[in-house]
């Protein structure tokens, strides 16, 4: 394909204009969606330090995990890891790789 | 199809199906603008264009992680949710014969004030819990209760693993965090062979439900049977693990059904109630009171700091004075810290904010030069208050700039696909 002087520089011109805008695009919106990300990670930890909001900042202070993991009578007596722990809050993992596999087989192209 | 919350939903409230099946997110092809913003902040790549337009779709269920951040980027609008369980929750919130327990994330008391015209990341727990009551829910419990369980539990497992090593049977380190439902099926589906690192705990959530047909039951003296356990969440991924088959260790259902931040403000909108005029109540109390340890789950670095003030006061046996560990908390990317305990060492710790940072972490792990104890991943980057399920960031939808350079975006990619 020949390109006379003339094309060349509007391609130029409008692959420069692009580029430049492209990049300030996503540089704009990512510093604005963290910022707004931000305003909320802030308050989070605004609220952690507010004795008004959690007077207690320790889950091994909290009364009530005191009461569940209670050594004489408490529902989780044995504590942490304990044989009733194991049964209702611990869980075991299912591989699905070969779920994904089987759409690469099919030509569907993932990051990995 | 029903608005909520500038977001479309599908009435559908699945029951034992394979959650590996449904599409949680997907694109509405009428309303995508070919602008290619969904695809860029997908981590698995799940989200592709269909046709020589530019048109993105979901292209299967099993590589999407149903993180949602794509649809709350999407600058149309364009992405909408396809499971809803809030019909159902208003049919048992009537039902005298049902009684129904809300469990609300720590994230989602900073994100539902912005529905209601407040400032962004307004913390509005106790008119939270004021309108679940309202609302007609039988007991107020918190899923930040079990956040701080999930210390209890997972510090504990960290311990032991890091005591165990070079003993038969030892379970591998570094130990990941399990809180993240993104995260967990992202390890399943991407790095199967990383699941014994994997923390064997449940998510908050995956312990508050057995919890309340169990433990919570027997103190209010209530039929397990009747328990219609509803999961309140920042999260779209927590609809997938709401419907995982083995979360049934009560003798039931787990969790009955799960919203998300913005379902909840549609059913208070909906129910009539002045959310901005309630007072502040408190959770009940059984499975309801939590600390600060536990709200900090809703951001990135939290589990991890949550998780120090325990293992520092247990390895050290002393008492943490500051429980302020800044060096763990992130915004963006990996934060990496050596934590000195006295009287025992160094813990080496990882936060991952994103999943393609966490796959750099994998990668290491994988290759045996991780020299991390403990990471702790979010599969949104900074963590839940940017789940999938919170308020819209007004500027996604506003910017007419950014939706203009959009469209230019999609001629320049539309005349590229036809030449």
């Amino acid at each position: 394909m020949k390109m006379n002087r003339r094309a060349f520089i509007k391609a130029c011109g409008i692959m420069t204009g692009y580029a430049v805008l492209g990049l300030n695009i996503t540089k704009e919106a990512v510093a604005s969606s963290m910022s707004f990300v931000g305003l909320r990670q802030t308050s989070v930890y605004a609220a952690d330090a507010n004795a008004k909001i959690y007077a207690i900042r320790k889950s091994q202070d909290n009364p009530m995990i005191k009461k569940i993991y209670d050594k004489k009578d408490g529902f989780l007596h044995e504590g942490p890891c304990g044989h009733m722990s194991h049964h209702l809050l611990h869980t075991h993992y299912i591989d699905r790789s070969a779920k994904v596999a089987a759409l690469k087989d099919r030509g569907v192209t993932l990051n990995f | 199809m029903r608005l909520i919350e500038g977001v479309m939903y599908q009435n559908n409230a699945p029951k034992g199906v394979d959650p590996d099946s449904i599409y949680f997110v997907q694109v509405d092809a009428t309303k995508c603008e070919a602008c290619g913003t969904c695809e860029e902040v997908c981590a698995t790549g799940a989200i592709q264009s269909i046709n020589e337009d530019g048109i993105r779709s979901v292209v299967d269920p099993v590589a999407c992680m149903n993180c949602g951040q794509c649809l709350a980027s999407c600058p149309y609008g364009a992405i909408y949710e396809g499971v809803s369980y809030v019909d159902e929750i208003f049919e048992k919130l009537k039902d005298p014969d049902t009684i129904v327990v809300s469990m609300p994330a720590p994230a989602v008391r900073y994100g539902l004030g912005e529905c209601f015209g407040a400032p962004t990341g307004t913390y509005v727990g106790g008119k939270m819990h004021t309108a679940l009551r309202q609302l007609g829910f039988n007991y107020i419990w918190d899923n930040e209760f079990t956040a701080d369980v999930t210390i209890m539990e997972e510090g504990t497992e960290l311990i032991q693993r890091v005591q165990e090593q070079g003993k038969k049977d030892a379970r591998p380190l570094p130990q990941f965090t399990s809180c993240c439902p993104g995260w967990v099926k992202f390890t399943e589906t991407f790095y199967p062979d990383l699941m014994p690192n994997l923390s064997s705990c449940k998510s908050p959530i995956g312990m508050l439900g057995p919890l309340s047909k169990t433990y919570g039951a027997h103190e209010t003296h209530t039929e397990a049977k009747k328990i219609y356990t509803v999961s309140i969440m920042p999260c779209i991924a927590k609809k997938y693990e709401g419907l995982r088959p083995e979360l049934a260790d009560s003798g039931f259902r787990d969790t009955d059904a799960t919203i998300n931040t913005r379902e909840l403000a549609y059913m208070i909108k909906t129910a009539g109630i002045n959310f901005n005029s309630l007072p502040d109540q408190k959770p009940d109390a059984v499975l309801g009171d939590s600390t600060g340890a536990a709200t900090i789950f809703g951001t990135s670095g939290g589990v991890m700091e949550a998780a120090l003030r325990l293992a520092y006061e247990v390895l050290s046996g002393k008492k943490l004075s500051d429980p302020n560990i800044k060096v763990v908390r992130t915004h963006e990317g990996i934060n990496t810290a050596d934590v000195k305990v006295p009287g025992f060492g160094t813990v080496k710790i990882a936060v991952a904010s994103g999943l393609d940072n966490a796959a750099k972490l994998c990668d290491e792990v994988r290759a045996g030069k991780s020299p991390y104890h403990f990471i702790e991943v979010m599969t949104c980057p900074g963590g839940c208050v940017n789940g999938g399920g919170q308020p819209i960031d007004p500027d996604v939808r506003a910017s007419l700039f950014s939706s203009t350079v959009a469209q230019i975006n999609k001629r320049f990619r539309a005349r590229k696909v036809t030449a």
